[in-house]
């Protein structure tokens, strides 16, 4: 029993004393209240599903066709090709993978990071507090990208685990800062003081009583990680400064700019137009969905 | 001074008739009445206190008089007639606007932050003058000072001071100036000493009532405490669940209350002197969304001298003698 | 008085200790290099003849330390040099000194961020105050709907298509350089039309990618405002409505300062992508030319000054906001 849900006045989106059922519902009840974020959601699912079925459809080696090098829109070729004649909608799917995964694994570094050092710093206070928050400035002030490229010419993490761990090692930031700030308020409010009083453990108060509370700034800051990321990643295939072993949209990207002259003709349109349409749709997904996110977990914005 | 001041040269006692006033507050779970049916006599130059619980809708009540109801909650219908001014609920948003502050002031609970925080004291004071088009701004500010000075306050550190820096009793001081520095003839007050200390509440107090002496300004507060209405009401209103219960002279009420509600309020209140058990306090809860949905009378759920009849009809609220009024089957019997 | 220079006097220590470190890490970050390049070179310059002592001249000057020595010691000599603002000479512009050529890039970076920024914020607060009043309409909702899109937006995807659209699609404006090479610089009207026709395409990058923020935030700011107490109680005192507004936006705007830091780095950090897309020759595509050449020194100096950059701009917002909101003043 956490003393935190024994003392919060009963709300609505409180979890039932089953747990998880009633949060879930309640959540799809308020997916399901506007039709923006119906799509979102299902804009998100489709992206997901090709993220981990869309290698599959395809054979290993996916086919160049010498005859069709940047072929128009047709119905074989959905989105076109590229420079060696293959679909370009099979680049789209089969490059899922890689951008999805190296965000979630983003997203999962990153959540790691901020939640922990964030949870010490609000729970332990004192020197601890003092460095991590030093430290988390520091992380906040870089500049992301010019770090990014920078730490590129020391190690080549085009794998998409080490661009994870690179991606979410240089953003915690902001995680920290607010898992902290709501740490601290819940030191405030007198939940810690309780909690100690009562005997129970650091691990106990820390995993049991302050980590549900953060709750909600994590799964916000998860969907943002996560989009953020994949921007990112994007960015580095883009510029160039990770060599690519796995096709992905920021390849396609660098591709069709700097080698397809994309810029200046119509003939590699569509090569450079999927992985852009790609990326805003599923943006598109993001922000339609997170509507219902915030609203999820921001009792303040509900609607009398 | 210069020949702008006093700003109102009318003397004469403004007095604010109040008809059939409802305000409904739209809330999750349905729409609430805060105030219903109320008709009211607010008579001029007195002190005029509307005691209830929390809930009661006596804030509102402050509130739909300077129809300035905030969102969620707005005025259904009725009238208030500010002698002078006219129907604040049917004027012109213009009129209405310059009647606040000039006409009508309001001084907000201490626990709210009333003032600009951004902003210093003073200068918000000029803000005030140059909304309601006051010629003398230099005039304004020496009134504001005297105010203060009258407060005890170092009237100088006080306006040069931004929100921050006073404390919570200075700060409610100077939300009394801001209700009295142009003049009004009528200063809603609402609850003036809660989420003060004994001693700032004494000298609130004590500054209310010798500003109401001097410019017999008609006052009206509003509280939850029985000792402030004891203190220095002319005449006191008892409200419960939006709706009037009674009134009367606060003498008079206080030595024969009618009502069992009032009954019990006074019946609450531990003396100084003797056993505290022998203060009861009143049983059951509030209204809530439905109590407000039964026809009957509010209080029965909680009334110990009910009756069958109580349960039925709401009882009307009629006079029960010279300057008395109550809403209550057992005072005044219906066959 | 005293106070607000005090504060900004540690800030600016504080900024210079943030610099320092940032350089003792590109210091290890090249010695971290696979290969090692500074041995390398040296060993390079050995094998084509130059005597031990010359070729440590040679990559001390170089690279801003020497090889060979104890650790500590390449690492206090670097140090003294950068504090001598002498930050190497260039390995692919030969022998011209680093610090020479990040200044002369800097000026274009700064520029284009800067118009951005300002154009982004003026832009975002405007039509957030407008989604935060008109909240529960349409136009409201269209507003803040888009707002979010253009948040979410990555800048270069942004670039890429402005680019498309504008140069190709619609060649109405210039691609790439930033300005017609064919003028000659000064302050002559064809030059400066060229300058800013040029700069158009990058400089609406910056603002429409980062718009969105400036106009979800100031349109919070402005709700929460207009929940406080203080705002009821000018209402009900009368206060005019043109007071009233200007109270609103005053409170309003002051949380802004805040993303107004994370926005000079966020802009900084994007003009490695805006440059490259657009040619242009700033800090950003100096930073990526010198990954390109392995010139370490180079990208060395680059990454410190993008970074110096953006602490000035958090130590100038730090200020700013401390001037502006009473409640830190004292």
């Amino acid at each position: 029993m956490s003393l935190a849900a024994t003392t919060e006045a009963p709300s609505k989106n409180s979890p039932g004393p089953a747990g998880h059922p009633s949060f879930l519902k309640n959540a799809w009840r308020i997916i399901a209240k506007k039709p923006g974020r119906l799509l979102g959601l299902a804009i998100i699912v489709l992206f997901t599903l090709m993220a981990i079925f869309g290698p599959y459809l395809y054979p290993r080696q996916l086919p160049i066709n010498p005859n069709a090098i940047y072929a128009p829109i047709s119905w074989h070729y959905p989105l076109g090709t590229d420079f060696e004649g293959t679909s370009n909608l099979a680049l789209i799917i089969t490059g899922a993978r890689y951008v999805l995964f190296a965000a979630a694994m983003a997203a999962v570094f990153t959540v790691v990071f901020g939640t922990a050092l964030g949870l010490i710093s609000g729970y332990y206070l004192g020197w601890p507090d003092s460095v991590i928050m030093r430290v988390t400035d520091f992380i906040l002030t870089i500049p992301g990208f010019p770090l990014l490229v920078v730490l590129s010419t020391i190690w080549n993490f085009g794998q998409p685990m080490a661009m994870g761990f690179v991606l979410g090692i240089t953003g915690w930031g902001g995680l920290a800062r607010a898992v902290r700030s709501q740490t601290l308020s819940l030191r405030e409010r007198g939940f810690i003081e309780a909690a100690r009083t009562l005997g129970l453990s650091p691990f106990h108060i820390l995993f049991k009583e302050i980590l549900p509370n953060v709750g909600s700034y994590i799964a916000m800051n998860l969907l943002l990680a996560v989009t953020g990321s994949i921007y990112a990643e994007v960015g580095l295939f883009f510029l160039g400064v990770v060599p690519f072993q796995v096709n992905n949209w920021g390849v396609m990207l660098n591709l069709a700019v700097f080698s397809a002259g994309a810029m200046s003709s119509t003939q590699a349109l569509p090569y450079l137009l999927s992985p852009l349409l790609a990326l805003l749709i599923l943006t598109l997904g993001v922000v339609l969905f997170l509507d219902a996110v915030d609203e999820m977990f921001n009792p303040r914005l509900k609607e009398a | 001074m210069g020949a702008e001041w006093p700003l109102n040269a009318n003397t004469k006692a403004v007095g604010i008739t109040i008809r059939d006033l409802e305000v409904v507050y739209s809330t999750g779970q349905g729409q609430v009445p805060a105030v219903n049916g109320v008709d009211l006599d607010i008579a001029g130059g007195q002190i005029t206190g509307i005691i209830g619980e929390s809930g009661s809708g006596k804030s509102t009540l402050a509130m739909a008089i300077m129809n300035a109801v905030p969102h969620p909650g707005r005025i259904v219908k009725g009238s208030v007639v500010v002698d002078g001014v006219g129907n604040m609920l049917t004027l012109d948003k213009e009129s209405q606007r310059r009647a606040r502050g000039r006409n009508l002031g309001f001084v907000f609970q201490a626990a709210q932050n009333s003032l600009n925080p951004l902003t210093r004291v003073g200068h918000q004071v000029l803000d005030l003058g140059r909304s309601h088009n006051v010629r003398d701004l230099r005039g304004l500010l020496r009134r504001a000072k005297e105010l203060l000075h009258r407060m005890g306050m170092d009237a100088d550190r006080v306006l040069t001071a931004y929100q921050h820096e006073l404390s919570g009793g200075m700060r409610q001081r100077v939300g009394i100036m801001f209700a009295l520095v142009l003049d009004a003839q009528v200063v809603i007050l609402d609850e003036p000493t809660t989420a003060l200390d004994m001693l700032s509440q004494a000298s609130v107090l004590e500054i209310v009532r010798s500003i109401h002496e001097e410019r017999n300004i008609t006052t009206i507060l509003i509280t939850h405490d029985m000792g402030v209405v004891a203190d220095l009401a002319d005449r006191v209103v008892v409200m419960y669940g939006g709706e009037l219960a009674e009134e009367g002279e606060t003498a008079e009420v206080l030595a024969h209350p009618a009502h069992p509600y009032t009954k019990g309020l006074i019946r609450a209140i531990p003396r100084i002197s003797g056993d505290l058990s022998q203060a009861v306090a009143l049983s059951g809860s509030p209204p809530d969304l439905k109590t407000f949905m039964q026809s009957g009378c509010l209080f029965y759920d909680r009334c110990p001298e009910r009756v069958a009849e109580c349960q039925v009809k709401r009882p009307p609220y009629e006079s029960a003698g010279p300057e008395r009024k109550v809403a209550c089957f057992r005072v005044m019997p219906h066959d | 008085m005293k106070n607000i220079l005090v504060r900004l006097a540690k800030r600016i220590f504080a900024g210079i200790i943030m610099v320092l470190v940032m350089a003792s890490f590109t210091f290890f970050l090249v010695r971290m290099m696979p290969g090692n390049p500074v041995s390398a070179k040296y060993n390079e310059l050995i094998m084509r003849g130059m005597t031990p002592v010359q070729a440590m001249d040679e990559v001390r000057v170089m690279y801003g330390f020497i090889p060979h020595q104890p650790l500590w010691q390449q690492y206090l000599h670097y140090i003294v040099q950068i504090l001598h603002l002498n930050l190497g000479t260039s390995i692919s512009y030969e022998g011209v000194p680093v610090l020479h050529i990040i200044l002369d890039a800097a000026p274009w970076t700064i520029i284009l961020v800067t118009t951005g920024l300002i154009a982004s914020f003026i832009v975002g607060v405007l039509a957030g105050v407008i989604a935060a009043v008109k909240r529960s309409s349409p136009t409201g909702n269209a507003i803040t709907l888009s707002g979010s899109i253009m948040h979410g937006i990555p800048q270069f995807v942004m670039g890429l298509f402005l680019a498309y659209v504008f140069t190709t699609l619609w060649a109405i404006l210039p691609f790439g350089a930033p300005y017609n090479a064919a003028l000659t610089p000064g302050f002559n009207g064809p030059f400066i039309s060229s300058l800013v026709r040029h700069a158009i395409l990058p400089v609406a990058t910056y603002a429409l990618s980062s718009y969105g923020g400036w106009l979800l935030t100031m349109k919070s700011s402005v709700i929460t405002v207009l929940g406080d107490d203080f705002i009821l109680a000018s209402e009900v005192r009368g206060i005019k409505a043109k007071t009233r507004v200007r109270y609103i936006a005053h409170n309003a705007i002051l949380p802004l300062f805040t993303i107004f830091a994370l926005s000079i780095g966020f802009m900084f950090g994007g003009s490695l992508f805006i440059e490259d897309i657009f040619d242009y020759p700033g800090l950003g595509n100096l930073l990526l030319h010198a990954i390109d050449a392995r010139d370490y020194p180079l990208m060395s100096g680059a990454f410190l000054l993008i970074t110096v950059a953006v602490i000035v701009a958090n130590i100038f917002a730090d200020f700013l906001y401390s001037v502006v909101d009473p409640r830190i003043r004292r």
